[in-house]
């Protein structure tokens, strides 16, 4: 067996090495540990495009840990869907990490920055696992991993809001793995089995003889996941946790990590559970309005915020919330806009934490009423917070409009207009809180105040890159959209 | 003589030059500005002449029956961004670039009094590269992309000022947009549901009626009527209209406007058809929609004191108009809308420029303080005067010549209430023009405290806008007299080709 047979764990491994070594590496010669931590990501990007190259040309990649084969070793599954969510988690943590390493000088103690680099990698290593893993239990252990380490890089900041935050954060995220775990053995005690398609082929029966274990399973799914994704109204813990965390770790956590649960779930929807369970119990129709109610409320929310962090937060909320409709909806076209906009969301809640971020770095300004002005100062920032907030809203030539699209013509498509009427209105509400700050921001140039500190280079490479990609994506969909409908295509 | 007519991949690139020229250009003017004063002024005058002449020399084309639809890349599946060009779009887009042409000139001197012409002049530019974008889009994707772009960059025109009151203006622009913008892409998307494309390009695009087609339409009529100022959707208009600098307000008024009917004649004729309009019954919400926005535009114009207010009322009445036109259907409605179009722009532009002309040279926007201005400011007024009476429909002006037209349409469609209602509302168009010229020429500022002045002494103290200024409104001035001093010129016959187009299926 070449290099390229073993691409599934390779990528998961190069991130652990990482977090192994990068605070030993750290100690030593700073520097050099940065620069290992990128080259681990840049590899695992490597390897995930290669493994979409692979997939690409010989359908679904199965990779069996330590050559134990299912059911009872750990098996990898590379399908395009997984694929294309593990390049997203890749390359937006490498861009995000790019942007780290500036901005955490300025927001961390200089000794804790090393152990940031480790939880760092592991974080990410653990979301390429949560994409990759075909095994309930391996999944358990990832989405562990998962949440400590984000729980870590949220309080690693030290100070009581972030404590108090990502202790909010464990406790609700322990109770989600624990509903989780609960619905897994529900599962192993009616089928006997860890793997996903195993269970899938087993449950098909055993769906007649326990259906009420199934389905207390998958309530206790949806509580779990529901949970760790914030699907409104369980997503009590994001706001605080996210907008009080250093900027990278909000930029990590409303931008990938509440995403990858969300994909956890629609996994067990369309590859643990079987076919036929989703057309009789209506578990797509509870996600669809608790998707709905969370893009109105997460936008409601959003709009009473005083602090700019803490608007973004909601704001994920609400943005959230669309990609569950895509799941909810059971249609190729919405899963398509819902996937779509996993990436879009991703790249553009990342740029506009990193926007807060510059504008905190530079002016320490995180009101949202003191932006009056900052234009001025920093137009750069501005700007991309302008893309930003284009793209939130869906306006033509941005990708947030793509993913719109998808979602409104599949609710179309399933002969729902009401729902076409939900995204259009909370697109809305988002502009009815994005666009002031926008507007504020260039307007009233002489109102602000404050001490201007140079933006690295780094930085604003970064916003550059966001910005740039955002306007690809409204433009050049074609890529991206085809190797959704083709992996669409092979679950309907 | 012999015409050259060109082929089809030299228009393709010129249309591209017309769009994208405005565009690309706008960096380089923002960047002029750091130099001098003078070279920011001359690039857009010279953005915005080049741009006007390419559309210009699309004539021949266009005239020879040519037609050009052209898809440049896909955004999705069946979904492009295209061109197209035909003899409606060359009318708007000459209409648009002519206008704003002459509006960049009138804003050289008019602006340099005014803060913040960095931003103003890019802007301007920007804008009106998008607005030909509307114009030249093949299919309603592209249009729906250029109109929400225009839309969006438009609002920096209207807060120009920048105060308080120009902010909540502005504000209030931008949540009507957006909600428009919104309206449209739930139509476009049902459209797109239910025939798979929206290109402009293929024909009628619903062939029969249903509730989301009708759904499709109300959704094209509140995102397009909303920029038309179309009741009950006008409520941003007379507040967004007056608070922008005059020229910008000449070009809201007199151009942007219009792309809200274009946008309601590229859906009545391309995606829906006038037949399935009149067997469904949908042709009777527009025009009651229609008659509504006529007769409040107009008695809400009466109360006005504010002459810039008094004139965006006056928009919203006129554009009722057009609507009304569009809601008749048949040749000669058409013609008359669509010439009315062509009327509108250039009387409106006068009368906001005029009005620009005089607050600029003396502060005054209260209409009772315009007594006696005619004196002071003869061409400017008299300029103001033409298109007011214009307005009102008095021959040989062009706004008698496209009510007319629609007075025609609508005998030709046994509606003789719509007659009523064209005069009934020119009725309330002299009453509300009237006062505001009469005194202008006739009354002496101050007049009730000087009873024994003599009032028919003429007495001029001639205070002009500059040089500048008053050839724009001159030109355009000529432009109404012209145009409607007999049916056989160029804009009736332009629009009696477009009607007849349209009504012949809109792609041949």
């Amino acid at each position: 067996m070449g290099l390229a047979d073993h691409f599934p764990a390779l990528i998961i491994v190069v991130m652990f090495i990482s977090a192994f070594l990068s605070p030993l590496l750290y100690r030593w010669a700073e520097k050099v540990s940065s620069y290992f931590v990128t080259a681990s990501l840049l590899t695992a990007f490597v390897f995930s495009v290669a493994l979409l190259v692979q997939v690409q040309q010989s359908g679904p990649v199965l990779y069996y840990m330590g050559g134990w084969p299912p059911p009872w070793g750990i098996e990898l599954r590379a399908d395009p869907l997984r694929v294309y969510i593990l390049i997203v988690v890749i390359s937006v943590s490498l861009w995000i990490f790019l942007y780290a390493l500036r901005d955490l000088k300025h927001e961390l103690k200089k000794t804790v920055i090393g152990w940031y680099y480790s939880l760092y990698s592991i974080l990410v290593g653990s979301m390429a696992g949560i994409a990759l893993t075909n095994d309930l239990f391996n999944l358990f252990v990832l989405m562990e991993i998962c949440a400590i380490s984000a729980c870590a890089i949220i309080s690693i900041k030290e100070d009581r809001e972030c404590l108090e935050a990502s202790f909010k954060y464990l406790i609700l995220s322990a109770m989600g793995t624990g509903c989780f775990l609960l619905g897994v053995a529900m599962l192993y005690m009616a089928t006997g089995y860890l793997n996903y398609s195993f269970i899938q082929v087993e449950l098909a029966e055993a769906i007649i003889h326990y259906p009420l274990n199934i389905f207390t399973a998958a309530a206790l799914f949806i509580a779990a996941f529901g949970t760790k994704a914030a699907l409104f109204p369980l997503h009590v813990w994001l706001p605080d946790a996210h907008a009080s965390a250093p900027t990278p770790s909000s930029a990590m956590l409303s931008g990938l990590v509440i995403k990858i649960y969300a994909f956890a779930l629609f996994l067990m929807f369309y590859q643990v559970f079987p076919k036929t369970m989703l057309d009789t119990i209506p578990l797509n129709e509870i996600i669809l309005w608790m998707a709905a109610l969370g893009t109105m409320f997460g936008s409601i929310y959003a709009m009473i915020q005083t602090d700019l962090k803490k608007m973004l937060a909601y704001s994920s909320i609400g943005q959230i919330s669309y990609i569950f409709m895509g799941i909810g909806f059971h249609h190729d076209l919405a899963l398509v806009g819902g996937f779509y906009h996993i990436m879009v969301h991703a790249v553009t809640k990342a740029l506009l934490f990193m926007t807060a971020g510059v504008i905190i770095y530079s002016t320490g300004v995180r009101k949202i009423s003191d932006l009056a002005g900052i234009g001025r100062v920093l137009p750069l920032a501005m700007l991309a917070f302008t893309i930003g907030s284009a793209s939130m809203i869906g306006i033509p030539g941005t990708g947030g409009l793509i993913s719109k699209w998808y979602l409104a013509l599949s609710a179309l498509e399933i002969g729902r207009p009401f729902f076409v009427l939900v995204i259009l209105a909370s697109s809305l509400l988002n502009a009815i809180y994005y666009m002031p700050i926008v507007i504020n921001a260039f307007m009233h140039q002489e109102d602000f105040q404050h001490d201007v500190r140079t933006v690295p280079l780094f930085m604003q490479v970064s916003l550059l890159v966001g910005m740039v990609f955002i306007i690809i994506s409204g433009f050049f969909s074609r890529p991206v959209v085809s190797l959704l409908e083709q992996a669409a295509s092979l679950l309907f | 003589m012999e015409v050259v007519v060109l082929d089809n991949a030299t228009v393709i690139a010129i249309i591209i030059c017309i769009v994208a020229f405005p565009i690309l250009m706008t960096p380089v003017i923002l960047y002029s500005c750091r130099f001098s004063e003078k070279l920011r002024n001359g690039l857009s005058l010279v953005v915005s002449a080049v741009t006007f002449l390419l559309t210009l020399s699309l004539y021949p084309f266009v005239i020879g029956g040519g037609i050009v639809q052209y898809t440049l890349f896909e955004v999705l599946p069946n979904l492009e961004v295209s061109l197209r060009l035909d003899i409606l779009s060359f009318c708007l887009a000459a209409l648009a670039s002519f206008v704003w042409f002459l509006c960049t000139v009138y804003s050289i001197d008019y602006m340099a009094k005014e803060h913040a012409c960095s931003r103003y002049y890019p802007v301007l530019i920007f804008t009106l590269g998008s607005c030909q974008g509307i114009f030249f889009a093949g299919d309603l994707f592209s249009l729906f992309v250029f109109f929400e772009l225009m839309s969006l960059i438009a609002y920096i025109l209207v807060i120009h000022e920048e105060t308080e009151e120009a902010l909540k203006a502005g504000y209030k622009y931008l949540v009507m947009t957006i909600i428009g913008g919104l309206a449209l892409f739930f139509g476009l998307i049902i459209i797109f549901e239910l025939g798979g494309t929206v290109s402009l390009g293929v024909g009628v695009i619903i062939q029969e009626s249903s509730l989301l087609a009708l759904l499709a339409f109300i959704c094209f009529l509140i995102g397009f009527g909303m920029k038309a100022g179309m009741f009950p959707l006008h409520v941003w208009l007379p507040d967004a209209h007056p608070v922008a600098p005059s020229p910008a307000s000449a070009l809201l008024s007199g151009i942007m406007l219009k792309t809200g009917a274009y946008g309601l004649l590229r859906v009545i004729f391309n995606v829906f058809s006038p037949e399935l309009l009149k067997s469904s019954g949908w042709d009777i919400i527009l025009g009651v929609l229609a008659v509504i926005t006529i007769l409040l535009g107009s008695a809400v114009a009466l109360t006005q004191t504010d002459i810039k207010r008094r004139l965006a009322y006056s928009s919203i009445s006129q554009l009722g108009y057009v609507l009304l036109g569009f809601s008749i259907l048949n040749n000669n409605a058409i013609t008359g809308a669509i010439f009315h179009i062509f009327s509108h722009a250039f009387m409106k532009s006068i009368l906001f420029l005029a009005a620009g002309a005089i607050i600029w040279k003396t502060g005054k926007r209260n209409i009772a303080d315009l007594k006696g201005i005619g004196r002071q400011m003869p061409i400017t007024m008299g300029c103001f005067s033409i298109a007011a009476l214009a307005m009102i429909g008095i021959p040989p002006l062009n706004g008698f010549l496209s009510k007319w037209t629609l007075a025609l349409g609508a005998l030709d469609a046994n509606l003789v209430i719509y007659v009523l209602v064209l005069l009934i509302s020119s009725l309330l168009n002299a009453l509300y023009y009237l006062p505001i010229i009469i005194p202008a020429f006739f009354e002496m500022p101050g007049e009730t405290n000087h009873e024994d002045h003599d009032h028919h002494e003429i007495h001029f103290n001639i205070e002009e806008a500059t040089p500048r200024m008053l050839s724009v409104m001159v030109v355009l001035a000529l432009c109404t007299f012209i145009f409607g001093l007999t049916p056989n010129n160029i804009v009736f016959a332009l629009s009696r080709l477009t009607a007849a187009f349209l009504l012949l299926g809109g792609n041949l």
